[in-house]
């Protein structure tokens, strides 16, 4: 019952596939990107592939989440910081930061890089924009039972502010995950020779979109499963408040 | 405070121009020069073509996007039968890069603006959905029983109960899809296009002119910055009656 909908649009996909009304080019059937499916998974150049893609996602979201996090805090523990950087943050939030993306590649160059740069810089807003609102709103009774109680700056920080911030530092993983998976796709597909990305057009410039189709599976499950990885850590970590969503 | 930023802007302003005298290379212009460029851009009627074509890719797939979303969504918050039916579809592919649909959507919808803007909506679909869903969701449901108890009718409560509840969550979930609707819109164009401020970024990195390049950067920034400035404006002017969320 819950997936009726996933469910009906593929035998919709296959029955269209099947009519004969389209090319199949346009339309491969399931059976035959299945195929595809298994045999790049079968392929150790096309695992490197995705290896590639993943490192960079990953790298540039690691970094971001560092910078974030400790960027966020700052903002949140320090009024000095947050007015100065706070503008700054909020007035670039919506400037397309992949518009840098030709400079970044004289930069860094066109191999990894400056992908992984571009995944940086995309990542830190929501990780610092996020770690901010949750350090700077700590609920203030829990500081001073803290402080009344003889704790250091560096155990009140430990102790209070820290886990009271981490669902917040976690929510922005969360928005950053999928940034870093658009991210490095998009980068790929405009100038690389490597990674999922770059597979994606290069099947359909050789025009076998059952391939292509294929890929974008692949790539779909990696974004899911990254997520989900996210989510986990999250439920480990912070214990004692749970996810209050209702499907995720 | 104002002066010390406005100080730190303008100190690193002149560290960035005293750089690009002093043997920055030659992809890296100062920011005069950027602004020369763009005045001098601005006075040809090439950049506003460019302009053109990009916002009229993004902006109706911007406006398909999120009416979609936040129509649906706030059905999905409302209608448990439709919840069953559309959400599990929806946020399994959440994480998914909506831009790996492109080059399909290029063979199913030709490579013109139709498939760009498509696949724009269906990026901005994603965000607008789940705020809508959520924020119709968490409708407090003490408000419902008194409008319920004061006689209100199904219709009047969704008009005036659930709506409003679910709005600033949705203009949320709007400021995300507008970055996410120029991002789209930049790599798409700079995929495949004969026009828009992606293909002007690429031809002019090709071509190694470099004050071009500076110049289609300022224009998406302006763009970004000013399409941001409008939604929170709108959403000031239409919630007013509710505090500053994040």
């Amino acid at each position: 019952m819950r997936f009726a909908l996933v469910a009906a649009a593929l035998i919709a996909w296959e029955a269209a596939a099947r009519s004969g009304m389209w090319s199949p080019l346009l339309f491969p059937s399931l059976a035959s990107i299945a195929s595809e499916l298994g045999r790049l998974l079968a392929s150790g150049d096309f695992l490197l592939e995705a290896w590639v893609t993943l490192e960079r996602a990953l790298g540039g979201f690691a970094l971001a989440a560092a910078c974030g996090v400790l960027l966020g805090m700052l903002m949140g523990r320090s009024a000095f910081v947050a007015g100065m950087l706070d503008p700054l943050l909020s007035g670039t939030y919506a400037v397309p930061k992949l518009a840098l993306f030709p400079i970044f590649v004289f930069v860094f160059g066109i191999g990894s890089l400056s992908k992984i740069a571009l995944v940086f810089l995309e990542c830190l807003y929501p990780v610092a924009i996020m770690t901010y609102h949750g350090a700077r709103d700590v609920n203030r009774a829990l500081l001073w039972a803290a402080q009344s109680m003889g704790a250091s700056h560096a155990a009140v920080l430990r102790r209070v502010v820290v886990p009271a911030t981490a669902p917040f530092i976690f929510a922005g993983f969360r928005v950053a995950v999928p940034v870093a998976m658009i991210v490095v796709v998009i980068t790929e597909m405009v100038s690389s020779a490597d990674g999922l990305g770059y597979r994606v057009v290069y099947s359909l410039s050789s025009l076998k979109t059952d391939q292509m189709l294929a890929v974008v599976v692949v790539i779909a499950a990696l974004g899911w499963a990254l997520d989900r990885a996210v989510v986990l850590l999250r439920d480990r970590l912070i214990y004692w408040e749970k996810l209050d969503t209702y499907y995720v | 405070m104002r002066t010390a930023r406005a100080g730190l802007l303008l100190l690193a302003l002149a560290a960035w121009q005293i750089a690009s005298l002093h043997g920055l290379p030659s992809y890296i212009l100062g920011p005069a020069e950027i602004l020369r460029d763009f005045a001098t851009a601005l006075g040809s009627s090439e950049l506003y073509r460019h302009i053109g074509a990009s916002l009229a890719r993004s902006l109706p797939g911007f406006a398909l996007g999120t009416a979609a979303g936040a129509a649906l969504g706030v059905a999905a918050g409302v209608a448990r039968w439709f919840d069953r039916m559309v959400s599990p579809a929806v946020f399994l592919s959440y994480p998914v890069p909506k831009i790996v649909m492109l080059p399909i959507f290029m063979l199913w919808f030709g490579i013109g603006d139709l498939s760009k803007i498509l696949i724009i909506a269906l990026a901005c679909f994603y965000p607008v959905f789940i705020n809508a869903y959520t924020g119709a969701r968490q409708t407090r449901t003490i408000l419902v029983w008194s409008a319920l108890s004061m006689g209100a009718g199904r219709a009047r409560i969704f008009r005036s109960v659930v709506l409003p509840s679910a709005a600033p969550l949705i203009f949320a979930g709007m400021r995300v899809s507008l970055a996410l609707s120029f991002v789209v819109m930049f790599a798409a164009e700079m995929i495949n296009a004969r026009s828009g401020l992606g293909y002007l970024i690429r031809v002019s990195e090709n071509s190694l002119r470099f004050d071009l390049m500076w110049v289609s950067l300022l224009s998406i920034a302006i763009l970004g910055y000013a399409g941001d400035r409008l939604v929170r404006a709108a959403r000031a002017r239409m919630l007013g009656w509710q505090g500053e969320t994040p």
